[in-house]
């Protein structure tokens, strides 16, 4: 009897229960009372959920694995709100500001808003607005072609999710580190255009004032 | 008055002049519907905009009319290697009638630059002024990098299967400067060096004619005309002056691209600062 409902339960079990490797773990945190930690010493887990299979998945480019490790106080995770749940916890009379009451640069930086008139709240999604590196974000790396790009760009990749949207100046010096290839695209065109107009304008102009001083028989009739 | 006036020398062949006339036409096209789209801020860009249905119909209109020209680049490029092949390359990719860039030209730019500057005597110009040689290689060089980041932009979801997302912004900012340079190119140099020098005021109609005026080419081409002279090609090439009905439409259509070409670029330059770059 039972070596029969045995395997018999083990297979029913194995066709009810869900994919195991589709779930996630949940990785608790080795520090008590993380958030006050993490505040006040700059140290800060990556994830607290990760998916149990990470091959065959994107992941962030910002920081991958499962790391502990202090960070500079420039690019402080904990202080710089890109990695919280809520990215504007806490903030004073949140309720009363438009994004573009903060986010100036932000607004004018990116053609969605400029020339198609896409609202911050389209992409970054409702409240509470996670920061785009937080693991539950729409805008994570993982997932933000799917889940943002691809509502209106239908097929996008996560390739295609890499077009900078809020696009850095090309001109600024700050552009190097973030973007090398198109701040030397940027300079080499302009490069190549101020050349030619250095060159061009000045001939052409001076070249017209000189036909002014033709002599009478060199001016076709 | 002399016996020459009225005359006129042979230059260019039909081919040649559809191929300027569809490159004049394409061109102030997609000048109109790209500043439209990036002027989409101010009024002067919706209106622009709206002569091509709007800021979507724009981009439509910007796309199939960029694949044309492209088209338009490839024909012209099969039409020059016929001509090679038929004409043998020889007399076509060597020696004075060619257009590619020979060191002559390099030493008649500094002699002509002396000319402009009253240091040093006109050069003797052959066939094509180094500014035509110029002129003619930039529409490779601009075919080439508009076509292919045009393409790029216009295909995102499948151009960024090959590259980063990122190559876009790339390609746009290229694209941008490319254009802008062209459109500067053609709407201050190349319409001074056209219709504003005293030699060609009000407009020279070489292009849509098909022949330039024999005085001019006598003194601004001495070698071209010695040459042909020598040779005794002359007779054949010596044509009369278009009827005035012709010379009518070439003044129109020449005018028509100048109006459009400087309205571009003043509204462009006006209302460069009320947008977002």
């Amino acid at each position: 009897m039972l070596k029969r409902t045995v395997p018999l339960l083990l297979i029913l079990l194995a066709i009810l229960l869900p994919e195991p490797l589709l779930g996630q773990e949940e990785r608790a945190s080795r520090y008590y009372h993380y958030r006050s930690t993490e505040m006040s010493t700059g140290i800060y887990e990556e994830f607290e959920v990760k998916p149990r299979s990470v091959q065959n998945r994107v992941e962030s480019t910002i920081g991958q694995g499962r790391t502990i490790s202090r960070v500079e106080s420039e690019d402080n995770r904990a202080l710089s709100r890109l990695f919280l749940n809520d990215a504007h916890q806490g903030l004073a009379f949140y309720e009363q500001r438009r994004c573009v009451d903060c986010h100036t640069q932000e607004a004018r930086n990116n053609r969605h808003f400029v020339r198609h008139g896409i609202t911050c709240r389209q992409c970054h999604g409702g409240e509470p607005i996670a920061s785009s590196g937080h693991f539950f974000s729409r805008l994570n790396p993982i997932r933000q072609h799917t889940h943002v790009c691809a509502k209106c760009h239908e097929g996008a990749g996560v390739s295609f999710a890499l077009y900078a949207v809020h696009e850095p100046t090309p001109a600024n010096t700050a552009t190097l580190a973030s973007m090398p290839v198109l701040y030397y695209a940027f300079w080499i065109m302009i490069a190549l255009a101020a050349g030619t107009f250095a060159i061009f304008l000045p001939h052409t102009l001076l070249w017209g004032i000189r036909e002014l001083f033709l002599k009478k028989n060199e001016v076709p009739k | 008055m002399n016996n020459d006036a009225g005359k006129r020398i042979k230059r260019f062949t039909v081919s040649q002049r559809l191929f300027h006339l569809v490159l004049m036409v394409t061109f102030l096209v997609q000048a109109a519907t790209g500043l439209a789209r990036m002027y989409n801020e101010t009024a002067w860009g919706q209106g622009l905009a709206s002569l091509f249905g709007g800021f979507q119909a724009a981009l439509t209109v910007h796309i199939y009319v960029g694949i044309f020209m492209v088209c338009a680049f490839v024909l012209h490029i099969l039409y020059a290697l016929a001509t090679i092949l038929r004409k043998g390359p020889g007399s076509t990719l060597a020696g004075p009638d060619s257009v590619l860039p020979r060191p002559t030209d390099f030493k008649q730019f500094f002699q002509h630059v002396g000319w402009i500057l009253g240091l040093a005597k006109h050069p003797p110009l052959d066939r094509w002024g180094y500014w035509e040689k110029f002129d003619y290689w930039a529409v490779f060089w601009g075919m080439i990098v508009l076509g292919a980041t045009g393409l790029l932009l216009a295909y995102p979801l499948a151009s960024s299967r090959y590259m980063p997302g990122w190559g876009l912004n790339v390609a746009f900012w290229v694209h941008r400067i490319e254009a802008l340079l062209a459109m500067g190119h053609v709407f201050v140099i190349h319409f001074f060096i056209a219709h504003l020098r005293r030699s060609t005021f009000p407009m020279d109609r070489t292009m849509f004619e098909g022949s330039a005026n024999l005085h001019d080419v006598q003194h601004e081409r001495p070698a071209w005309y010695q040459r042909l002279k020598a040779s005794g090609k002359i007779d054949d090439m010596v044509v009369q002056e278009a009827p005035l009905y012709r010379r009518a439409i070439y003044m129109t259509v020449g005018f028509a691209a100048i109006c459009a070409g400087v309205y571009l670029l003043v509204g462009g330059l006006i209302h460069a600062t009320r947008i977002t770059w």
